[in-house]
């Protein structure tokens, strides 16, 4: 027996029965309507119009000089692709391919297979990049026959002076696997990989845009339904001057070494050359594994980037820190004289001068400008090392510059204390001795070279160097400058004591028995320093060294002398004297740079 | 006493009719994840959200309804309390708030709530014990209808909430409302809509309110044709899907709109459009016979159980599904709005396949009682 039966429920549960069947019905008939009646006319939209997402990727932004004429661009090239989905048969259709242009069918079916794990539905497989132009025609004019054969338009990053100032403007290459998860990147986006083109990839590569088009059975365009447009990548305008980076390039010529040029008054970098270069334009389509060998086994390591990344002993270019250390806290005072024999004792130990014979007695002017050794091993044990330590901190040295480059080193500057914990042994006078003229265990970059020296040139404001001057929307016209960015750093040094160095600096390039006179200008007065590093200790007199313990060579300068406009540094690796070997580069730098200038001033 | 062997009553046919919705939905999610690699997760999570939906199931049968719907309450009060959460730390996906994040998983309370709203409904429903229902009793239904309603829309997810009202609104039928009630519900709704639709300003407020997705969904619901890349692809491109399965489908993996990526959500609210095209007129139309089976064995539950409280939790759990799989297979074929709903048991979905299966659970619980008397 039931309680409490719920009549009146089962009274309505009928009418909810029928509604429930009826509109089952409806979907019946609704799906007799679409599947029979109506069923070729959508099996034929599904068949003949397929609608496909094609990505379009945006052109990459140009790189432009400071002057506006184009470093690095794009061209367009063709590829051929597959897609293996609307090939009816991948065989026959590659082996009709392979009649009309030169490919390797086996080759093919390969990368189709190899790409599957990764590959999207319909994502096409490239069969053959940058064809030539008569292969392009030919595929086109039989298109019919190659059902899911395209032709695909491709913007190729040509960088049009090949290895000129390759370090700076990097290159591009495929993502890598973990960039592409954090990118989001589908796996044929090219991005910068080095150089400018990496940090500034963002900028450059703007976002990819789609169209959607309905394809027919072979997937051959029928008709575009909608595109929603690219956003190009953003134009850039470097720093970097064409004409002194050609000059910098051809001056250093086929020496390793490194260039840079800056206007000590922004930080701008105007030209940044290390050698030996390499040339990006291996990399857009994927370096071959041949050329990657070469360039990655080098034993002159062409890809690094020796301006940023290469540290030396700062040789006697360290003699300005070690002058406005003694001449700032007035323990040197300029008329101070040391009489050089060529040599100074220390215990048993000899530390040589550069001259044999000696410069005889000199005051701070003629010490500097002949770079006489033993004045400096006096005077900078007479101001003492911690205090030259702290001078070489407050120029720069042993920090990075924080330019936008990857993978600065930021070179050293020893302390008694670090000498103790590293070594297990105690800081010798000796050390004082030797680090006072930039051995030891000093070292720089030439970029910090650059900006010690333009800060001397500015009166001691230190900038981060900018390679970038503005950003450019390609669209809109809209443009984004970068301003001369100030670092933190600020060598507050007395205007006499600068002044001083500043004359013995001029001295250095324009007075008779100076180590720089390689750098004479006849227009301009120029103020430098030579540097000569030495790689291994003390040579023993006499004997020749293989080619890879020769000296390196530096240079530092900056021009006009009065009212500076550019701060170069220069440094040969194992180019023997600075004076001789780096002298000559940065005056043909200088020269290029103030050319326009110097016609003015000739007047 | 006739006291039968329980596991004798369960009805093993209709077990296997569920069975064979799951693997037809499962297939098609199979055939519009995969990647030319194989199987993709979603595939292997449908089939563990499927085992546990079968454990739930199960469960759900062995205490008596009545000891169940003593809960009903504080599940409904669980299920405001989880919407109310998925308002401060719910995940977001596709412009809502909808997840609540579960370890590795994702749980979605409004799928939980609307089961929920159908038990609290049905107790009350058969507590009041009023055989005729009419507009002044309707406060406390309404009341209890209206807060996940608006729970729901605020997330927002205009689709749930539309499910919810209208299985409250089902329930309410069933349990006799009255037909003078129901004429002055449809005079009031037709002032509303009017209302909203005629005069400019109200339309003009009620339209900025909504997001644009859902303003796209409603103009794309109006004329599909309109705008083909925009709001009206899902339906264009998911009838075109339907119309070309024909009689016999495409095959296996074969239909090219599935496979293509044509909808995004191809495996979740658009099965249907995958199962159609893949397996033509003879398997769409196997599927909405399984459905309708299930509805009037559901029906039938209703009418042979033996008080108010099994008739109405019966009728509640066919009105929910019913509405789920008349709007959903109706959204695939482009004659009902695109208010993304799974289809119970087909679709990818751990929380909609888990709660279909509890509701299922909970029809067949009230199946073998109904010879039972009160103990």
């Amino acid at each position: 027996m039931r309680q409490e039966a719920p009549l009146d429920i089962q009274r309505r549960l009928p009418f909810f029965a029928a509604f429930i069947i009826l509109m089952t019905i409806v979907l019946f008939v609704r799906l007799w309507f679409l599947q029979v009646v109506k069923g070729e006319y959508y099996y034929d939209l599904a068949e003949n119009n397929r609608i496909r997402t094609i990505k379009i990727q945006p052109p990459r932004g140009v790189i432009y000089d400071r002057k506006g004429r184009p470093i690095v661009e794009n061209v367009v090239v063709f590829d051929i692709s597959i897609v293996p989905e609307d090939a009816h048969n991948l065989d026959d259709t590659i082996k009709r391919l392979a009649s009309l242009i030169k490919i390797e069918p086996a080759r093919v079916k390969e990368a189709v297979q190899n790409a599957a794990p990764t590959r999207l539905k319909y994502e096409p497989v490239k069969v053959k990049e940058e064809a030539p132009w008569e292969e392009v025609a030919v595929v086109e004019a039989h298109q019919d026959e190659l059902p899911g054969v395209i032709v695909e338009p491709v913007h190729k990053r040509h960088y049009a002076y090949g290895g000129f100032g390759s370090h700076q403007l990097g290159y591009i290459g495929k993502v890598s696997q973990a960039q592409r998860k954090q990118e989001q990147a589908d796996i044929n986006l090219l991005i910068g990989q080095g150089g400018i083109e990496k940090v500034h990839d963002r900028l450059l590569r703007g976002a990819a845009g789609r169209r959607m088009v309905q394809v027919n059975a072979a997937g051959m365009k029928v008709k575009d339904l909608g595109i929603e447009d690219p956003r190009p990548g953003r134009d850039l305008y470097l720093t970097i001057d064409l004409d002194v980076q050609r000059a910098a390039e051809e001056a250093l010529g086929n020496r390793r070494g490194a260039v840079v040029a800056m206007d000590p008054g922004t930080g701008e970098i105007l030209a940044l050359v290390s050698h030996p270069n390499f040339d990006p334009n291996l990399f857009p389509r994927g370096i071959s594994a041949r050329d990657w060998e070469r360039l990655t086994n080098d034993p002159s390591h062409p890809l690094y980037n020796r301006a940023i990344q290469s540290v030396y002993p700062p040789g006697s270019t360290f003699k300005i820190i070690v002058s406005l250390a003694g001449l700032d806290t007035g323990i040197i005072k300029p008329d101070d004289k040391v009489t050089c024999n060529g040599f100074i004792r220390y215990g048993k130990h000899t530390f040589r001068c550069w001259k044999k014979g000696g410069h005889g007695t000199v005051s701070f002017h003629r010490a500097l400008v002949e770079s006489c050794d033993v004045y400096f091993y006096t005077m900078g044990e007479r101001i003492g090392y911690d205090r030259v330590a702290l001078y070489a901190k407050k120029l720069g040295l042993g920090a990075l510059t924080g330019i936008r480059l990857p993978d600065e080193k930021p070179g050293f500057v020893p302390t008694p204390a670090w000498k103790e914990q590293k070594l297990k042994e105690p800081w010798y006078p000796g050390d004082t001795y030797i680090n006072s003229i930039g051995q030891g265990f000093l070292l720089m970059s030439p970029i910090q070279a650059a900006r010690m020296i333009a800060a001397v040139a500015n009166g001691g404001i230190f900038y981060r160097p900018e390679l970038i001057l503005k950003s450019r929307d390609r669209e809109s016209g809209s443009v984004t400058i970068y301003q001369p960015e100030r670092s933190e750093l600020r060598a507050v040094i007395d205007k006499s004591a600068l002044d001083e160095v500043r004359r013995a600096l001029i001295g250095v390039v324009n007075e008779p028995g100076g180590t720089g006179q390689a750098s004479r200008i006849a227009a301009f007065l120029v103020a430098g320093k030579t540097g000569t590093a030495q790689v291994i200790a003390q040579k023993e007199p006499g004997k020749r060294l293989t080619e890879h313990l020769e000296d390196h060579a530096w240079f530092v300068a900056y021009a006009p002398a009065d009212s500076p406009k550019i701060a170069v540094s220069v440094l040969v690796e194992n180019g023997g004297h600075g004076g001789a070997a780096a002298a000559p580069v940065a005056r043909k730098v200088i020269e290029e740079y103030l050319k326009d200038a110097g016609q003015k001033q000739a007047i | 006493m006739p006291d039968r062997s329980r596991l004798s009553n369960i009805p093993w046919g209709m077990i296997g009719v569920v069975m064979l919705i799951a693997l037809i939905g499962l297939s098609a999610v199979y055939s519009a994840t995969c990647t030319a690699s194989g199987a993709s997760s979603l595939f292997y999570k449908q089939i563990a959200w499927i085992v546990i939906g079968l454990i739930v199931m199960f469960i759900a049968v062995i205490p008596d309804y009545h000891t169940i719907s003593r809960y009903a309450y504080a599940l409904y009060a669980v299920s405001i309390l989880m919407l109310v959460l998925v308002m401060f730390v719910g995940k977001s996906g596709m412009g809502a708030q909808r997840w609540l994040p579960l370890g590795p998983f994702a749980f979605q309370p409004s799928e939980l709530s609307k089961l929920a709203l159908m038990l609290a409904l049905a107790k009350y429903y058969a507590d009041s014990s009023k055989k005729d229902i009419c507009l002044t009793d309707l406060t406390a239904p309404f009341i209890i209808a209206i807060v996940p309603f608006v729970l729901v829309l605020r997330q927002p997810d205009l689709g749930t909430a539309m499910m919810l009202g209208l299985t409250a609104a089902m329930l309410t039928l069933i349990a006799g409302l009255r037909l003078k009630a129901v004429l002055i519900l449809l005079v009031i709704g037709a002032v509303i809509s009017a209302t909203v639709l005629f005069i400019p300003p109200v339309k003009k407020k009620i339209w900025s309110s909504l997001k644009p997705y859902q303003q796209n969904r409603i103009r794309a619901f109006i004329d599909p044709s309109s705008d083909p890349l925009g709001s009206g692809y899902h339906t264009n491109q998911s009838k075109i899907a339907v119309g070309s399965g024909r009689i016999c489908g495409k095959g296996f993996r074969q239909g090219t709109q599935s496979q293509m990526e044509f909808l995004p959500e191809r495996h979740t609210d658009f099965i249907f459009a995958v199962i159609a095209e893949e397996r033509g007129l003879l398997g769409a139309g196997l599927l909405i016979m399984l459905y309708l089976f299930l509805m009037l064995f559901g029906i039938d539950t209703a009418k042979n159980a033996k008080d108010r409280l099994g008739a109405l939790m019966a009728s509640g759990i066919v009105s929910m599904l019913a509405i789920y799989i008349f709007i959903n297979i109706g959204m695939a074929m482009g004659i009902a709005p695109v208010v993304g709903v799974p289809l119970p048991l087909a679709s990818y979905g751990g929380t909609s396949v888990i709660t279909t299966f509890l509701a299922l659970g909970l029809l067949f619980n009230i199946q073998i009682r109904r010879f039972m008397l009160f103990y």
